[in-house]
């Protein structure tokens, strides 16, 4: 079975044939995992021992290693393709909606209706565990809602401002 | 003799202060808002009330409820950790008003200290150097603040005259960007201490953040537990904090400390505190601020002293008079505290919230952690975003950087994003292994890199598609796809267990 896992902007490509083996970009390398309980997994590569916590959610999966999360998202080869190919229609098109990432308080909105914004520049910002933090704009683009109001509180998820 | 003290406070600093009151024998009272029925801090109490909704204002800030169970419990005496009234002389007023020891300061000490603008004028009388600034003990309006600005010069901080922990401070490089900054401190200043009162302050460029722990009983004995070093911050929170200095020795300790002493003797302080300096690129030191209050980091200074600050400040509140004597005062090798919050290093220190579902902490020699976290506890944006502190002492500086590094690889939390990839780069940086950093090094000159472990990242890779293979060959077998739950990684690892 071949699987293309994407962390980042990397992607492996990871075949597994054995329950002992594995070939990263078409090196064989001799393997062990053990489930130590429901989330703890051992991983012997090569006779390297490395621990990690595991956990999947919305068909992710978070890796837990040394401090570090990473977030991986594991295709076989066929879907990755499909996916691949589809996925050259969206890109830097289409409407962004920015989500408050947690319940707090709009203490400004820095932008107006229409505005042209870069990426990386700050569209509101949220009062929340007694800091202000600015969310910023994921990409290049125009305004086109804004569905909040200054000193409104918003839970997490909500739509704040739509981007196009 | 206290039986019964209340624990005005929340998180990892009341179970810290519960932790000292067991040890002495004393029952503890918590009091708890809506949304921490099932924290740490009411599980470990005695007793335990409600006092209201989840926002401070309704429940750790309501002075008059967290009164009311004191009076209900018969508690004879209020411990109100840092934060929420901590501060608050008309809070420690009102104790003394119900015959309730206050576990802190008198009111007029807190009084003088807590307006930063008084403390700044009553410490410079006592002899003390303050950092240039603007004069006077009142509140200013906008248009004296701009009118002054440009004598003190720029770069400056407009700080909250309330202020503490960074809230209502802003940096301001040009006169075009004082209003701003002014009216987003007053804003913050507004919603963190319910006073906007904003003063100006030069700004010491390439100053280090120095601060000195003290202890005075109710007999007029100070002493010094000598300095923290506290200029690894961010946004003017401070993140790592150590003790001993790299930069103090034998003779400059001395001289602050005294310093201190003087400062703190200005206000007749009773109990714990700490003075905040600031340090220059010539060792010439100011005085910032004093917290009239615990620390946040104080485990660091009793860790090199071998001192129990908790216990020490219940003892002082109880009448004694202090047993160190400040020859007996002697550092021991080094110590270093890292605060876990629940942010996302790599987006920004976004705070992030959840349930932390799995927590597995470093142990070994060395090691001391102060946290409220447990397996199932919901991080809620109600509050700080602390939610730990990892604390690891060396017998020198080296050796406590190097354990740090292997307690913060140990250190494993899901559920929530941590900033432990930040404390691990700042662990392996060449700048801060040597030494030579400022309060602005983290804004300034530190990157945190996403890409820093390549080799990690591809394990990581292997990891999830192995378990993900094993989900698909497995689960395919059982149930379909779209029977599974959210969860589906704990049947893999209960089917793993099975074929053993």
């Amino acid at each position: 079975m071949r699987y293309v896992t994407t962390i980042g902007e990397r992607q492996y490509t990871i075949e597994i044939n054995r329950d002992d083996q594995i070939t990263i970009d078409g090196v064989a390398y001799p393997i062990d995992l053990r489930a130590i309980d429901e989330a703890t997994f051992s991983l012997l590569i090569d006779h390297a021992s490395h621990e990690a916590l595991v956990e999947t959610s919305n068909g992710e999966i978070q890796v837990l290693l040394r401090g570090r999360q990473y977030t991986a998202r594991v295709e076989d080869e066929r879907a990755s393709r499909l996916s691949r190919s589809g996925s050259g229609l969206h890109a830097g098109s289409g409407e962004v909606t920015i989500k408050s990432p947690m319940p707090g308080l709009i203490v400004s909105i820095a932008v107006s209706d229409g505005e042209a914004v870069k990426k990386g520049q700050t569209i509101v910002v949220l009062e929340s565990m007694k800091m202000e933090n600015e969310l910023k704009a994921p990409r290049d683009g125009t305004i086109s809602s804004i569905k909040v109001t200054l000193r409104q509180s918003v839970e997490q998820g909500q739509a704040l401002v739509v981007l196009t | 003799m206290f039986r019964k003290i209340l624990i005005a406070n929340r998180g990892e600093i009341a179970l810290r202060i519960q932790r000292a009151c067991r040890e002495l024998g004393i029952h503890t009272v918590a009091v708890y808002s809506d949304v921490d029925r099932n924290a740490l801090h009411v599980r470990y109490a005695d007793e335990a009330y409600l006092i209201g909704p989840a926002p401070s204002r309704e429940s750790y800030l309501r002075a008059d409820k967290i009164l009311e169970v004191a009076r209900k419990s018969g508690a004879d005496a209020i411990h109100p950790g840092y934060g929420f009234l901590a501060e608050r002389e008309d809070f420690a007023q009102a104790c003394i008003d119900e015959g309730i020891k206050f576990i802190g300061p008198k009111p007029s000490a807190i009084a003088a200290m807590g307006d930063k603008a008084v403390a700044r004028a009553t410490v410079q009388k006592a002899g003390v150097p303050v950092v240039p600034g603007t004069e006077g003990e009142g509140g200013l309006r906008d248009e004296e603040i701009t009118s002054i600005a440009p004598q003190i010069g720029f770069p400056l901080l407009v700080k909250a005259t309330a202020g503490g922990g960074g809230k209502g401070m802003r940096q301001v490089d040009r006169m075009e960007d004082l209003s701003g900054a002014l009216a987003s401190a007053r804003r913050e200043a507004e919603a963190a201490f319910g006073d906007g009162a904003v003063y100006l302050e030069k700004l010491v460029v390439g100053a280090r953040h120095i601060e000195i722990q003290l202890l005075a009983d109710e007999h007029g004995n100070v002493i010094h537990l000598g300095e923290r070093e506290c200029s690894i911050q961010r946004r003017h929170q401070k993140i790592i904090e150590e003790s001993p200095s790299p930069v103090i020795n034998a003779d400059l300790r001395e001289r602050m400390g005294s310093i201190a002493v003087k400062a703190a003797q200005a206000v007749d302080y009773h109990n714990a505190g700490t003075i905040e300096f600031l340090l220059d690129k010539d060792k010439n030191f100011y005085f910032l601020e004093m917290n009239t209050r615990l620390q946040v980091e104080h485990p660091i200074t009793e860790i090199v002293t071998g001192t129990d600050i908790v216990k020490e400040q219940i003892r002082i509140a109880r009448g004694r008079k202090l047993r160190l004597k400040q020859r007996s005062i002697k550092q021991s090798g080094w110590a270093i505290e890292c605060r876990l919050n629940a942010e996302d290093p790599f987006n920004n220190f976004m705070p992030s919230t959840g349930t932390i579902t799995r927590i597995e902490r470093p142990t070994g020699p060395g090691v001391r952690i102060d946290s409220s976290m447990y397996e199932g506890v919901e991080v809620t944006p109600y509050y700080d975003s602390l939610i730990g502190k990892l604390i690891c002492w060396g017998e020198s500086r080296a050796e406590a950087i190097i354990r740090m590094r292997r307690a913060l690889n140990e250190y494993r939390i899901i559920g929530v994003r941590t900033n432990i990839p930040f404390h691990q780069a700042m662990m392996d940086s060449h700048r801060f292994i040597g030494g030579s950093f400022d309060t602005t090094f983290v804004e300034e000159r530190f990157e945190l890199e996403r890409d820093a472990r390549p080799e990690d990242e591809r394990i990581a890779a292997v990891i999830a598609t192995l378990v993900e293979h094993q989900f698909e060959q497995h689960a395919a077998q059982v149930v379909r796809r779209n029977e599974r739950d959210t969860s589906n990684w704990k049947w893999i690892a209960r089917w793993e267990r099975m074929q053993r």
